[in-house]
């Protein structure tokens, strides 16, 4: 494990750099998620104003204006590019640069990965984190703060992201099949929002579809540690959770191995 | 060292329709046709030797390179290095070569120079003091303190294939895979990497692969040479082997004034010349005649040109390497021989 860690860190180092060099490209991407975020909120205030009901679904306007910000800090948060890079790679045949290394495609994806988002996680997660606990504090009055939920917020969200990462690389493994991935990468993300509670929570949705949904991976992506924090789950629920997402990662990291063993026998690397 | 036998490479090669609805349709029910790249291809290389690999375009040159570093898995066939298997256990088998394609880099784009050797200083698991040494060495050969501190992205073609090179010796490799290591080089800098690769072969005996069209290279660097066009071996010697054979071709281009002259020439009677050392083309403007300078003196092959002639203009060149390679295909049964 901790050669594991020698290894792949100058990855991470690296990723630090390289994300230093295009400083205004990340401002920019922060700038349009955050004006969304507040779309969002603009959309659920009017929508709790205008129904004069308390709450919707077991959700006050305050559990919904924490459930916007949080869920939109979780998916920026355990966001990855997986499947652009490793997409792109296959594309432009870079991917036989790596492959005369010794190192595991994977792990040097993710550990690159991990450096690259490490400013924006450290610039935008304390802020935001602050922001929603002034907010509730001003709303209700009372300190909100629940460290037994950030903490398992925090394991819920590390355990996201790397489901989402593991999910991303195989689909951007079908990249060696169907050689350019711009379009279908667009569609995933869209889909891949909605399913996993980005922009509705699930508990919103019918009660078939919901259970469905909570099974599925796309859950433990983003729904899954946003109710977490809120702490809307009860003991055997938060149990079931972890166990799900560790399910899923499991499933994924298997899943990969399997489809890359596979497009290697297969592989011709494509311009030159 | 190194043993290649029988190597076969096939590709699958979708027919896709266009557009999305193409892939999805190719995706659930794909048409191939399979296209054989390289043939059935075997040698032998010795450790220390610097062995060239030359083929047209397209000959399978670099799906041969590509299957010996572990990039691609063979059809059938089997080849190993340093005993090893390339495509079983890739990661194991990376640490022991070095590997630099011309057309790419595996330097990082965005990173200073000096970073991407921290890293791969790393992952090669170096330890401080080979590295140093090493440094100091491949900046004697390679001479990288100019550029060093510099971004990759703003390197020159020249710098970036010096960098590239230093990069795949970090770890001081058994055997070093060099893909086009000359290509779209200046002369000057081509010759400073042909000395830089001649010293990395000396200093610690490194077995050097290359690939190349620039026969300048073949000259100066390789031992021996294999050859091979359409994915199968043409020839396998040394360069004095190919070139008493193949080297004594010339040609002779010429534009006549008036095109129908070329019924008066008679070459092959006038010198005595066999088919294997003669050939006559044109294009309806230019004549093209290829001669073996051996049989028949450059000298007298003018002389009897112009006065038969009158020209616009007129040239005489070395065979060029598709040329030689040309010259052994068509005489392949006679090598087989």
């Amino acid at each position: 494990m901790r050669k594991v860690f020698k290894i792949y860190r100058p990855f991470t180092h690296a990723g630090v750099l390289i994300a230093a060099q295009y400083r205004a490209n990340f401002f920019f991407f922060i700038l349009g998620d955050i004006l969304r975020c507040f779309i969002n909120y603009f959309l659920w205030h009017a929508v709790f104003t205008s129904g004069g009901e308390k709450t919707f679904a077991g959700f006050s306007e305050t559990d919904m204006v924490v459930y916007i910000f949080i869920s939109f800090l979780t998916s920026v948060i355990a966001y990855s590019d997986g499947s652009y890079a490793v997409g792109e790679e296959i594309r432009d045949g870079n991917i036989a640069m790596r492959m005369i290394k010794p190192i595991r495609f994977d792990l040097a994806f993710l550990f690159q990965e991990l450096g690259e988002r490490l400013i924006t996680v450290t610039l935008i997660f304390a802020p935001m984190m602050l922001g929603v606990e002034i907010y509730k504090f001003v709303v209700t009055g009372v300190i909100g703060f629940n460290i037994v939920n950030f903490i398992l917020y925090l394991f819920s969200l590390i355990l996201a992201y790397l489901i989402t990462f593991y999910f991303n690389v195989c689909y951007g493994y079908s990249a060696f099949i169907l050689k350019n991935l711009w379009g279908a990468n667009f569609l995933k993300d869209c889909i891949v929002g909605f399913l996993s509670g980005g922009v509705i929570p699930l508990a919103f949705l019918p009660p078939v579809v919901a259970v469905t949904l909570n099974l599925l991976p796309f859950a433990s992506q983003t729904y899954i540690p946003v109710m977490m924090y809120v702490g809307m789950f009860d003991v055997p629920t938060i149990i079931y959770s972890f166990a799900l997402q560790i399910f899923w990662l499991i499933f994924f990291i298997i899943l990969q191995q399997i489809i890359w063993n596979a497009c290697v026998k297969r592989m011709s690397v494509q311009g030159g | 060292m190194i043993y290649v036998e029988n190597l076969k490479k096939e590709f699958k090669k979708t027919i896709k329709d266009p557009g999305l609805k193409g892939s999805i349709k190719s995706f659930f029910k794909p048409q191939n046709e399979i296209i054989t790249a390289v043939k059935d291809i075997s040698f032998h290389v010795p450790k220390g030797e610097i062995l060239g690999f030359i083929g047209p375009n397209g000959a399978g040159k670099s799906t041969v390179i590509k299957m010996l570093t572990g990039i691609l898995t063979p059809t059938s066939g089997r080849c190993e290095i340093n005993g090893k298997i390339p495509y079983k256990n890739r990661k194991n088998y990376v640490k022991e070569i070095g590997v630099v394609f011309g057309q790419r880099t595996q330097l990082w784009w965005d990173l200073a120079l000096r970073e991407t050797y921290t890293v791969l200083k790393e992952i090669y698991e170096v330890d401080d003091e080979s590295f140093k040494t090493r440094m100091a060495f491949l900046n004697e050969v390679l001479e990288l303190e100019d550029f060093i501190t510099n971004p990759v992205r703003t390197l020159s073609l020249g710098q970036r294939m010096r960098a590239d090179i230093a990069a795949s010796l970090l770890h001081s490799p058994k055997v070093l895979f060099l893909d086009e290591p000359t290509i779209g080089l200046d002369v000057v800098v081509k010759d400073n990497i042909r000395k830089a690769i001649k010293a990395i072969n000396a200093e610690k005996n490194t077995t050097v692969i290359l690939t190349t069209h620039d026969l300048k290279d073949v000259e100066n660097l390789c031992d021996r040479i294999v050859m091979i066009d359409k994915g199968s071996k043409v020839f396998d010697g040394d360069i004095s082997d190919l070139k008493s054979r193949f080297g004594e071709s010339r040609e002779l281009n010429f534009v006549p004034e008036n095109i129908d002259i070329i019924k008066t020439l008679d070459y092959k009677n006038e010198f005595k010349l066999s088919d294997d050392d003669f050939e006559l083309s044109d294009n309806g403007v230019e004549v093209n005649v290829r001669f073996n300078s051996n049989k028949v003196s450059v000298e007298k092959m003018l002389n009897y040109t112009l006065s038969k002639t009158h020209v616009k203009d007129i040239n005489v060149t070395d065979a060029d390497i598709e040329e030689i390679i040309k010259g052994i295909y068509r005489s392949e049964v006679n090598l087989d021989a």
